[in-house]
């Protein structure tokens, strides 16, 4: 073939070389083969998924930092709980004695109201301002002082609020109970009206969610009273209806050493794996709640202590024991959820390894690959330079002086 | 019978042929880095022999003019090509604009969305905290921001391709008026049996110019080259150009029409003009319409996941983003509906401090939207298309280069100036006007001879 000139052929050698060059230098200065997704689509895109992963994994850790602290201050409670337990059983035991006396009795029992009120406080732990025992209620103290009588804020002796009064629809009200460890929530339906609430308080009576006596009534002063009609049941009543105004605890009403659980049995989790959530609050109902109710059990000792005899602070201390078993039983998973924590961390570096070894083979370049391009590169540039340099200036001219 | 006077005759054709030649050797010197200039050579012919009974006398040289060296079939190729390449090249040039839009970076789409995941991982563990709230509405306004700057580009890219539509038809307009200008010109010259030469190496010049704006198919005819688009809509015939026309088509974007009104937009598919068209009204498009749809879905899903819960006031969480009614505008015009990070939907139960619903937030991650991919898996896909399309215009663009290449050698081996070879030809052409000259000199002194001869006679 005629060749009339080579310029162009080797402006495009050098062009073509110089890119290669500069990619090399790219690669050996960012350490990475795919800087932009056309230069590899594929990887480029499964990078965008590989990152998200990473991103979860390191969510999930972060999540597991979060939380545990919480839970170690949540089984830290409970461990505290579970002392304050074999303290009131040894003072049980001790005050069952029929040879002890009724002063050292009373000892007993006013060292006992100073544990329930420890074990009222780490009921109420909170961790960086969530109640872990109040289920998902997580924002307010689970357990309250309870009272015998609440009364609502509306209703005068002028404007008295009758059994006929409406309730406002889709209100709702809450009666949690001291003795029995259960809450009656009810929910205002269209046309309810006071008599409705009072019947299905009858109802929750009659089911044992409540204390036998407990109705309600329109006081004197033309209130709505919810109360226990016991000096030693009590009860906390929530309720956010407009017709009745905010329920308060009448004044005076308070029954010494009964706490009321007014937070929820569901739970908060937190996902600390693509199928693995991890609940990170509990539900104090359900740990010292009915049957085996360990404040109430408790409750139930001090006043056997005070008054009873040595077969009832016998019986009452069984009472104790057995909420503690079923708090031990109760803390287990907990205790579960914390050494998962654990595991699953140590899982997640892993996978943090993994991903971050398969991110590298996307789109990542190792440092010797990226030096010997870029050496290669060089060579190849440097030869058609060379090449240039000879080529370019030669012609018959030369020759012919 | 054979004289000197003949031979003065041939030895002084002689001289004529030998600074012809001389003459295109300098054409050709002079006119070697000369883009279009097609190399010239002078055609020589032997003179017709003078016949002498049964004795035949050759009579020398006749320079019977100037040729230039063409290969109609490889400059045919060349324009094809460079049809192919800067169709390429806008579209390689649109995509290299668009695509730092989707890589990966603090800002992008695919990071905002991992962050905002994060955020809402981080309500899940203290969803009491009106700071870890404030987090996801912030990181849900910087994937809004993300999707807004994403369509912008896209959009505005769009909005410069069309203004470049009009450029190139006016160009196109310029280019055709010009190549039927030469036209006449061109039919004149080789209606006499002459050579185009210069004014032909002009017109292939500005075809190719034209074939660089968008694909036209050229036929000869006597009176010239007929130039025509793709699809047959004549640009040029004879000595007259037909300009095409802009107007605006009921999308707004530019249309192209040909002299006749009728809309040849879409025909138009190679050349700078074909590579715009098809970025503006296909390339485009299609990704804006993923992420459309990718930010319409996600918000929807993120707005039912909300729906679900309860915010801080035990309320039916209300939408989390304002999503367009249609999907068409849906990445532009997504924005935040909440500033209130109480109005977040954690709880599940309507209880204050729950954060049961926030799962429902987080699975929308992993959970396939109406388009059958997961948020991440939708955005992977469209960031594949972007790289995909930027590559393989990149890959195009680098074919058509090295084909160009090759076909400029080819061509260049037919009708390219060869310096050595104009030098060779300098020392030919020199060395026959020499020995021609030569001959003229020994025929004078021949003569001179003869004259003294009859001189010498009468002393």
């Amino acid at each position: 073939m005629r060749v009339a000139n080579m310029v162009p052929d080797i402006q495009y050698a050098m062009q073509q070389s110089q890119q290669a060059l500069s990619t090399a230098l790219q690669q050996v200065s960012t350490g990475l083969r795919v800087n932009q997704p056309s230069d590899d689509p594929s990887a480029s895109a499964n990078m965008v998924v590989s990152l998200a992963a990473r991103a979860q994994v390191d969510r999930y850790t972060s999540s597991i930092n979060s939380v545990t602290p919480l839970m170690q201050t949540a089984d830290s409670a409970l461990s505290s709980i579970v002392t304050s337990l074999n303290t009131a059983i040894t003072n049980g035991t001790a005050g069952a004695n029929g040879t002890e006396t009724d002063a050292n009795r009373q000892a007993l029992a006013t060292q006992l109201v100073s544990v329930l009120g420890s074990v009222i406080s780490q009921a109420n732990t909170s961790f960086q301002g969530i109640y872990v025992f109040g289920g998902s209620a997580t924002t307010s103290p689970p357990f309250i002082a309870a009272s015998s009588t609440y009364t609502s804020a509306k209703g005068a002796a002028g404007s008295p609020l009758a059994t006929s009064t409406a309730l406002t629809a889709g209100s709702v009200t809450t009666i949690s109970d001291a003795s029995t460890g259960d809450t009656m929530t009810f929910k205002a339906a269209a046309g309810d009206t006071v008599a409705t609430l009072s019947t299905a308080i009858a109802n929750a009576v009659a089911a044992g969610t409540l204390s036998a006596g407990t109705n309600a009534t329109i006081n004197a002063a033309g209130q709505l009273a919810i109360g226990t009609n016991s000096s030693t049941s009590g009860i906390v009543v929530n309720s956010n209806d407009a017709t009745l105004g905010a329920m308060t605890a009448t004044a005076g009403s308070g029954v010494p050493n009964a706490y009321a659980y007014v937070g929820n049995s569901s739970v908060n989790s937190v996902q600390v794996g693509d199928s693995t959530s991890i609940a990170t609050s509990m539900s104090g109902g359900q740990l010292f709640g009915s049957g085996t109710n360990v404040i109430g059990s408790l409750n139930g000792l001090i006043t056997a202590l005070q008054s009873g005899t040595s077969q009832q602070i016998g019986t009452a201390t069984s009472a104790v024991s057995t909420a503690l078993n079923h708090l031990s039983q109760q803390r287990i998973p907990l205790d579960n959820a914390i050494s998962q924590l654990s595991s699953q961390e140590s899982y997640l570096g892993q996978e943090t390894v993994t991903l971050t070894a398969q991110q590298s083979s996307l789109v990542g370049v190792t440092l010797a690959d990226a030096a010997t391009n870029l050496s290669q590169a060089e060579l190849t540039n440097s030869a058609v330079l060379a090449a240039a340099a000879k080529v370019i200036p030669q012609t018959l001219l030369d020759f012919l002086k | 019978m054979a004289s000197l006077s003949t031979s003065l005759f041939t030895a002084v054709q002689s001289l004529g042929a030998a600074t012809g030649a001389l003459q295109a050797t300098n054409n050709n010197i002079a006119n070697a880095n000369t883009p279009g200039y097609t190399r010239q050579v002078a055609i020589l012919q032997e003179a017709t022999p003078t016949n002498d009974g049964s004795l035949s006398m050759g009579n020398g040289v006749v320079l019977e003019g100037f040729q230039s060296v063409r290969d109609e079939l490889v400059q045919m190729r060349i324009q094809q090509e460079t049809e192919a390449q800067s169709g390429a090249n806008a579209q390689l040039s649109s995509m290299q604009q668009i695509q730092p839009t989707f890589t990966t970076s603090a800002q992008d789409i695919g990071t905002s969305m991992s962050a905002m995941f994060t955020s809402i991982s981080s309500l899940s563990t203290n969803p009491n905290s009106p700071a870890a709230g404030q987090a996801v509405l912030t990181a849900g306004q910087n994937l809004v921001t993300a999707f807004n700057a994403a369509s912008s580009t896209l959009t505005s890219q769009q909005a410069g391709l069309n203004s470049q539509v009009t450029q190139d038809v006016s160009q196109i307009n310029q280019l055709t008026q010009q190549i039927a200008a030469l036209n006449p010109k061109i039919s004149e010259l080789t209606s006499t049996g002459q050579n185009g030469g210069t004014l032909q190496d002009q017109q292939n010049q500005l075809v190719l110019s034209l074939s660089a704006l968008t694909n036209v198919a050229i036929t000869q005819t006597p009176n010239g080259i007929t130039v025509t688009t793709g699809n047959g809509t004549p640009l040029v015939m004879g000595s007259q150009g037909f300009a095409l026309h802009t107007a605006n088509g009921s999308d707004g974007m530019t249309q192209v029409l040909d002299q006749n009104g009728t809309n040849i937009t879409a025909p138009l598919t190679s050349g700078d003009l074909g590579g715009t068209i098809q970025m503006r009204d296909q390339t485009i498009p299609g990704l804006l319409g993923q992420l459309d749809t990718l930010a319409n879905q996600f918000g929807s899903a993120m707005n039912a996941a909300q729906a679900k819960g309860f915010d801080q006031s035990g309320k039916a969480g209300q939408n989390l983003f304002t999503v367009p009614s249609t999907i068409a505008g849906s990445a532009a015009g997504i924005s935040m509906a909440i500033t209130d990070p109480s109005k977040i939907a954690a709880s599940s139960d309507g209880t204050a401090g729950s954060s049961g619903n926030l799962a429902n937030l987080s699975a929308v991650e992993t959970t396939a939207l109406p388009g059958g991919e997961t948020p991440v898996s939708a955005y992977a896909s469209l960031v594949y298309k972007v790289g995909s399309l930027t590559s393989n215009a990149a890959a195009e663009s680098s074919a058509t280069a090295s084909s160009l290449l090759q076909l400029n050698d080819q061509l260049s081996s037919v009708s390219g100036v060869s310096i050595d070879q104009e030098s060779a030809n300098l020392i030919t052409y020199q060395t026959a006007y020499q020995a021609a000259a030569r001959v003229v000199s020994t025929i004078q002194s021949l003569f001179s001879i003869t004259l003294s001869m009859g001189t010498a006679a009468a002393a």
